[in-house]
């Protein structure tokens, strides 16, 4: 099932084409990795998957809806279905982590039980701390956590292991990989950590100079000769 | 859902030592501390300090809440990306929006009832059905005006530092140019001209008449509820023009 559909998207800040032109589609069950340099236009990418951002023309059909036509409350019927996980996480800086799980929770009339997610997530010791007093890694599986209340068809994650220890970082994806092969959803995640792309996702996007300079699976990437897709971003991507 | 969020609306503004301070300690402690140096004065109307700083106080208290706790906060949580991840929730604006609102008018109801039995216990001030039903009433007109003031004054604002220093300029202008340290009327002229524009010395000024019984259909006060009406009406135009920007 086509879960994205992206056709010749462009978008500009003033004189700046971030995105001149991408094509981009993920199938339901996929983990794809957007990468390119900073301020390639990752982040940019994924907020317009999002439903947050405008664009200036093509076509994004998300959970079969055409984004840009569409009124609030089917776009909002539409963002039930995404979770994010974003860079940087924040929330209610003044709320423990118990109580924005418990917030959350009642925005997505969730039926799980909170109990459960602290110990799923490995939160117990956590609960009581405001969100703002976390290290970023344990924000991140806060943020995790919270992304999962609403059993996304669609999960989308910016940059979600930046500043994680190796721990944290296999906590976390650990997570990932598990609510990708239990429910079938779909993964869209940027990142810097081109181990991480070899390790996890299925299809990778370069995006360079605007447009998606490559679009394919990791293994057919590899096929072509290089050793890793840490070279393969070296030799494609310029400072 | 409206509940929820309300209840956590209170529980972040309780834990917010800032916003305490501004709008909890400091109005109470002045009315408090200039009680005792002014309490024996009498002000125009022939009104005692009682009558006329209770209201005062009272509309302090609301400005205070409205423009840290409503408009400051909405910056912050702009600015931080809150407001952003919110979004991506399926919460209608609204219901955040009217939680927003309700949480506003029940702590500056809560500072109403505070600076009242404070004005009843030390300076001897009448109670009366009538005139708190009309002066509550009142009070909640002008919570709705300065929360529609603020949000739209606030929405121009897209970095916390700035917001902030524009919030305490702003409340060390109310107070001065507002009529809440001492009358207009002692002021230097330049003072006087400033209160003109100041829109909650005309806030002010009425509710001190409305509390009092005192309200008179003369030009003054048809000025001050036009003065303010025309606010009212230009922030709605900004927050409209802002709210589509922001969809755009």
């Amino acid at each position: 099932m086509k879960i994205i559909e992206v056709n010749n998207l462009t978008k500009s800040y003033g004189t700046n084409h971030v995105l001149q032109g991408v094509n981009f589609h993920a199938q339901s069950g996929e983990i794809i990795g957007v990468i390119g340099k900073n301020g390639a236009g990752k982040s940019t990418f994924l907020e317009i998957l999002m439903t947050i951002k405008q664009y200036d023309a093509g076509t994004v059909i998300v959970l079969d809806e055409n984004i840009a036509s569409l009124p609030m409350n089917r776009l909002e019927q539409v963002r039930k279905q995404i979770s994010v996980v974003l860079q940087p996480t924040q929330f209610y800086k003044t709320l423990k982590v118990e109580e924005l799980l418990k917030l959350f929770k009642a925005y997505y009339k969730s039926d799980l039980d909170i109990k459960k997610i602290i110990v799923d997530f490995k939160l117990e010791p956590h609960r009581k701390k405001y969100f703002d007093k976390l290290s970023g890694g344990w924000k991140q599986i806060v943020s995790l956590a919270i992304a999962f209340l609403s059993a996304p068809k669609l999960l989308i994650l910016d940059e979600p292991t930046t500043g994680l220890d190796p721990h944290m970082r296999n906590m976390l994806w650990s997570y990932i990989t598990d609510y990708n092969k239990r429910t079938g959803g779909t993964v869209i995640l940027t990142t810097h950590n081109m181990d991480e792309i070899e390790l996890y996702c299925d299809k990778v996007m370069l995006i360079n100079n605007g447009v998606n300079e490559v679009f394919d699976t990791t293994e057919s990437i590899l096929a072509t000769g290089y050793k890793s897709i840490h070279e393969f971003y070296l030799k494609r991507v310029s400072i | 859902m409206l509940a929820t969020q309300l209840k956590y609306d209170l529980l972040m503004f309780s834990r917010e030592l800032f916003y305490l301070v501004f709008t909890i300690f400091v109005p109470p402690a002045t009315y408090i501390f200039m009680g005792q140096l002014y309490g024996e004065q009498s002000y125009a109307g022939n009104l005692s300090y009682a009558q006329t700083y209770t209201p005062s106080f009272i509309l302090l208290i609301t400005f205070t809440v409205v423009f840290f706790a409503f408009g400051f906060d909405q910056v912050v949580h702009r600015t931080t990306g809150v407001e952003k991840r919110i979004s991506l929730s399926p919460v209608s604006k609204n219901t955040l929006l009217l939680s927003s609102i309700i949480r506003s008018t029940i702590i500056t109801s809560l500072g109403y009832g505070f600076i009242l039995i404070i004005g009843l216990f030390m300076f001897d001030l009448e109670f009366g059905l009538l005139s708190f039903l009309t002066s509550y009433g009142f009070f909640i007109f002008l919570n709705a005006v300065l929360l529609i003031i603020a949000s739209a004054i606030y929405s121009f604002f897209q970095h916390m530092n700035s917001a902030l220093v524009f919030s305490i300029v702003v409340f060390q202008a109310v107070i001065f140019t507002g009529g809440f340290a001492m009358p207009i009327s002692m002021m230097p002229k330049f003072i006087q001209v400033i209160a003109d524009f100041n829109p909650m010395y005309h806030m002010n000024n009425l509710f001190i008449a409305v509390w009092n019984g005192q309200l008179t259909f003369d030009q003054n006060m048809f000025l001050s509820i036009g003065y303010i009406v025309a606010l009212v009406a230009v922030a709605l135009v900004i927050l409209r023009i802002q709210n589509k920007r922001k969809i755009g």
